[in-house]
């Protein structure tokens, strides 16, 4: 559904991606993990559009989708998660939502989508007129992904999902990923926690110093001496 | 006599506030603060006086007037600023210099160097009378004019999916643009909304002096962008209560002045403006903006 070929990033001078090469097949969780710094993100923002590849491809669904504005990307079915949930924060969390199925759909529509979204994220539903700035790290989390689902992409490509919260709510968050991709969804999932990433991924993608040093089965991966003793600290 | 001062001291606040929510509109979505924003008002002032000489019913030539407004500050965006986008703030800021002293020369050489008269209707100049009160027909139209635009403005904000996605553009242009909505049309209609609100003060501006000249828009622009600097730039409420502050101060000081310190009015705005700043560097009502990591 998704390939990235041979992806570099610059950022002036400084090579944050140098060569990424992946694919994520239709329905699967791809996790791309490794250290900060190790070019995650920047390939995520590359994918989106909101980071401009210095060369290389990014195709989806067969369409090469390379320095497409952010905007034409999310129309095409790709929606991210940025890193730092990025809500509105001025905005309630209706308003939120709204803005998250404004042009994907007619206006009758999006309000039947907003219905199926709040039976997925009942919290939402209890605070549907506070302001985005007022939920809790876990809350604002829900509100992120319950947003980027509001546009009914086919594949959404979640940044550090579990970043600042707590772990019961990092279950709920992965629990809810599960179950996305229970209900067809593809996903792209770059996280820090590797052992958690390796839990629900199909296949996975180790990054460091901006090249890809392994892929993999998630099971392979999580059994290799070199993700071991690097990432899951046995 | 206090009830007349009053109503000139919000008539006047009211112009400043739909100026400076017109620059605060646009500097929260793209970061420009827009000095040309004072040749807007200029050009729907000529544009007014324009359509009143070739015979337009008064109410046609005032919707011809603003609706130049808007579309030139449309066209400015196009021309000037879309080939900008992403540059540094101080770039943006020399362009909307240029833009500016270029319309200011293109009216000054095409038009006149002089004030033009512009023919009022004769009813604006009249004054209602309760009893001891007299009050001026110009500045109560003002007044509502001004309250009705920040409603409509207000009810567009809060209720439409494009009022919505600018309010969100103004904490994080990004995202709103990873939802899909595109960045050309939120920038196209902060825009349309700045010229519109330069347009109708310019007409609420044009009421008052029965004038146009090439350099209009200068002062009301000029205190416009220190209310909204007051206030918290890019902060839209704090750009409309930057403004009615600033007028009724300008209006109750000149007011209220001894003769020989008056001409020290505008030098004691100022440094009140200053002291307001120092107290609170961020304006009486900060923007609220996107944390980013």
């Amino acid at each position: 559904m998704l390939s990235v070929e041979a992806l570099k990033i610059r950022y002036g001078e400084v090579e944050a991606v140098r060569r990424v090469d992946l694919t994520v097949g239709s329905g699967e969780i791809i996790a791309l993990v490794g250290a900060n710094g190790a070019g995650k993100s920047s390939t995520l923002g590359a994918v989106a559009g909101l980071v401009p590849a210095a060369s290389g491809k990014v195709v989806f669904d067969g369409v090469d989708i390379t320095g497409l504005a952010p905007e034409a990307i999310a129309r095409k079915g790709v929606a991210l998660v940025p890193e730092g949930r990025r809500i509105f924060a001025s905005l309630t969390v209706a308003d939120n939502l709204r803005l998250g199925g404004a042009v994907h759909q007619p206006a009758a529509e999006a309000r039947l989508r907003e219905e199926e979204i709040l039976e997925l994220f009942p919290i939402l539903r209890r605070y549907h007129r506070v302001k985005g700035g007022n939920l809790s790290g876990g809350e604002q989390q829900m509100l992120a992904i319950a947003r980027a689902l509001m546009g009914k992409p086919r594949m959404i490509l979640l940044d550090e999902p579990s970043l600042g919260l707590a772990p019961q709510l990092i279950d709920t968050v992965f629990d809810l990923i599960a179950e996305l991709r229970r209900k067809g969804l593809t996903i792209l999932l770059v996280e820090q926690n590797v052992a958690l990433a390796l839990e629900i991924a199909d296949r996975a993608v180790v990054l460091a110093n901006g090249e890809v040093v392994l892929s993999g089965t998630a099971k392979e991966l999580a059994s290799s001496d070199l993700v071991r003793q690097a990432y899951l600290g046995a | 006599m206090i009830a007349q001062q009053i109503i000139n001291a919000v008539s006047l606040g009211g112009v400043y506030a739909l100026l400076a929510l017109g620059l605060a509109i646009v500097f929260s979505i793209v970061g420009l603060i827009n000095f040309a924003h004072g040749e807007l008002m200029t050009l729907s002032g000529y544009a007014l006086l324009a359509s009143l000489v070739l015979g337009f019913p008064f109410p046609v030539a005032v919707l011809v007037a603003v609706s130049c407004g808007a579309l030139a500050a449309v066209a400015m965006e196009r021309v000037a600023f879309r080939p900008m986008r992403g540059a540094s703030v101080t770039s943006l800021l020399l362009t909307s210099f240029a833009v500016s002293s270029l319309l200011k020369v293109v009216f000054q050489n095409g038009i006149s160097a002089r004030p033009q008269a512009v023919a009022m209707p004769s009813w604006m100049t009249g004054a209602f009378s309760f009893g001891d009160f007299t009050i001026g027909v110009g500045p109560s139209i003002s007044i509502v004019v001004s309250a009705l635009a920040l409603i409509a403005l207000e009810v567009f904000l809060r209720r439409s999916v494009t009022g919505t996605a600018m309010r969100a553009a103004a904490e994080d242009f990004d995202v709103v643009r990873l939802m899909g909505i595109p960045a050309s049309r939120i920038i196209a209609t902060a825009f349309l909304l700045s010229g519109l609100l330069a347009g109708l003060a310019a007409m609420l501006w044009v009421a008052q002096r029965a004038s146009v000249d090439p350099l209009m828009g200068f002062t009301p622009v000029l205190k416009a962008f220190i209310a909204a600097v007051v206030g918290g730039l890019g902060s839209l409420p704090g750009a409309v209560a930057g403004g009615f502050l600033l007028g009724i101060i300008e209006v109750l000081l000149q007011a209220t002045l001894p003769g020989a310190i008056a001409p020290y009015r505008d030098a004691i705005v100022l440094s009140g403006v200053i002291a307001v700043l120092l107290v609170r560097p961020q304006g009486l009502i900060p923007a609220v903006r996107a944390q980013r990591s």
